[in-house]
C-alpha cells in the first residue's frame, strides 16, 4: 500500500523544522529568504496536491491554488529583494 | 499504455461552493501577506525588531500541529473513500478516530495561540503599536477565527462519521469540511515563515 500521505507529512515536518532552525538560530540572510520561500512553495503545493487531493482533478482546478501560491510567494520575494529607493 | 494514464476527476473534492469560499479566502489572505511584505520595506529595522518580540517556538509548534491535523483529516477521507460495503463499520470507526485526532490537534493549536496572544497582548501591544503588529494581529486573529470555525466543522464531521453517515459513494460533506481544513493549514504554511522567520 502506498504511503503517500505519510511521506508528504514527513517532508512537511522536515521542511518546517529546517525553517524554524534557521530562524531560531538567526541564520536567515537574504539568500536564505529565497530558499525559505521555495521550501514554502514545496510545502504549500504538497498540501494542495496530496491533502486537498487536487492532484487527481482536472488541471484548471489545480492551477488556481498553484498560481495563488506561486504569485503570492513571488511577490513576497519581490518585496524582500527589490532595491528600496529613497 | 492506457493504464498509465490517470483519469482525472471532473470537479475538486467536496461541494463546489466550498471552493469558491476557499478561493476568496486565499485572495483575502494574499492581500494581507503582501500588505505585510511591502509595508516592511518602509521600515525594515522596526519590522525585524518587532519580529524578535514574537515567540517563534509557539509559531513552530503550531505549524507542526496544523500539518499533522491536516494529515489526520486526509487519512479520515482516505478511510471512507477506500471502504467496502462489508467494512463500513470498521472504516467509519477508523475515519472517526482520525477526525478525533484532528480535533484534539485543533484544540492544541488554539491553546498555543491563546498563550501566544496572552504573551503579545501582555506586553501592551495593540493594533496601533506599529505596522508590524497591526498586520500580525490582523493575520493571526483572522486565522485563529478560521481554526475555530474549522474545529466546529471537524466536530460535526466526526459525529456524522461515527454514526456511519458517510459511504464510499456518498461522502461529499466530509470532503467539503476536509478541504476547508486543508485551506486553514495552507494559509498558516505561508503565514509562519513570513511573520515569524524571514527577515
Amino acid at each position: 500500500m502506498k504511503k503517500t500521505l505519510e511521506i508528504v507529512w514527513v517532508v512537511l515536518t522536515m521542511l518546517t523544522v529546517f525553517a524554524f532552525a534557521l530562524g531560531y538560530t538567526n541564520h536567515v540572510n537574504s539568500l536564505l529568504v529565497g530558499f525559505l520561500l521555495v521550501t514554502t512553495f514545496i510545502k504549500g503545493q504538497s498540501v494542495i496536491d496530496h491533502f486537498m487531493g487536487l492532484k487527481d482533478v482536472r488541471l484548471k482546478y489545480r492551477l488556481i491554488p498553484f498560481f495563488w501560491l506561486a504569485v503570492t510567494l513571488s511577490l513576497i520575494a519581490a518585496a524582500y529583494y527589490l532595491p528600496i529607493t529613497a | 499504455m492506457s493504464n498509465m494514464l490517470t483519469v482525472k476527476e471532473p470537479h475538486p473534492p467536496g461541494d463546489f461552493a466550498i471552493w469558491i469560499i476557499i478561493y476568496v479566502e486565499l485572495l483575502t489572505f494574499a492581500l494581507l501577506f503582501l500588505g505585510f511584505a511591502f509595508s516592511r520595506r518602509s521600515d525594515i529595522e522596526m519590522f525585524n525588531a518587532s519580529q524578535l518580540q514574537l515567540d517563534q517556538i509557539s509559531g513552530f509548534i503550531n505549524t507542526l500541529i496544523l500539518i499533522t491535523s491536516s494529515y489526520f483529516v486526509a487519512k479520515a477521507v482516505q478511510s471512507i473513500k477506500h471502504m467496502t460495503d462489508e467494512r463500513i463499520k470498521e472504516a467509519s470507526r477508523a475515519a472517526a478516530r482520525w477526525l478525533l485526532f484532528a480535533i484534539v490537534s485543533a484544540g492544541g493549536f488554539l491553546v498555543v495561540k491563546m498563550l501566544d496572544f496572552i504573551h503579545v497582548f501582555g506586553q501592551g501591544i495593540t493594533l496601533s503599536t506599529n505596522k508590524f503588529f497591526m498586520f500580525y494581529i490582523m493575520l493571526t486573529v483572522f486565522h485563529f477565527m478560521h481554526v475555530l470555525l474549522g474545529s466546529f466543522i471537524l466536530t460535526v464531521l466526526y459525529r456524522k462519521t461515527k454514526a456511519q453517515g458517510y459511504t464510499q459513494n456518498d461522502h461529499k460533506g466530509l470532503e467539503t469540511g476536509a478541504s476547508y481544513w486543508h485551506m486553514v493549514d495552507l494559509l498558516w504554511i505561508v503565514l509562519f515563515p513570513l511573520v515569524y522567520i524571514i527577515r
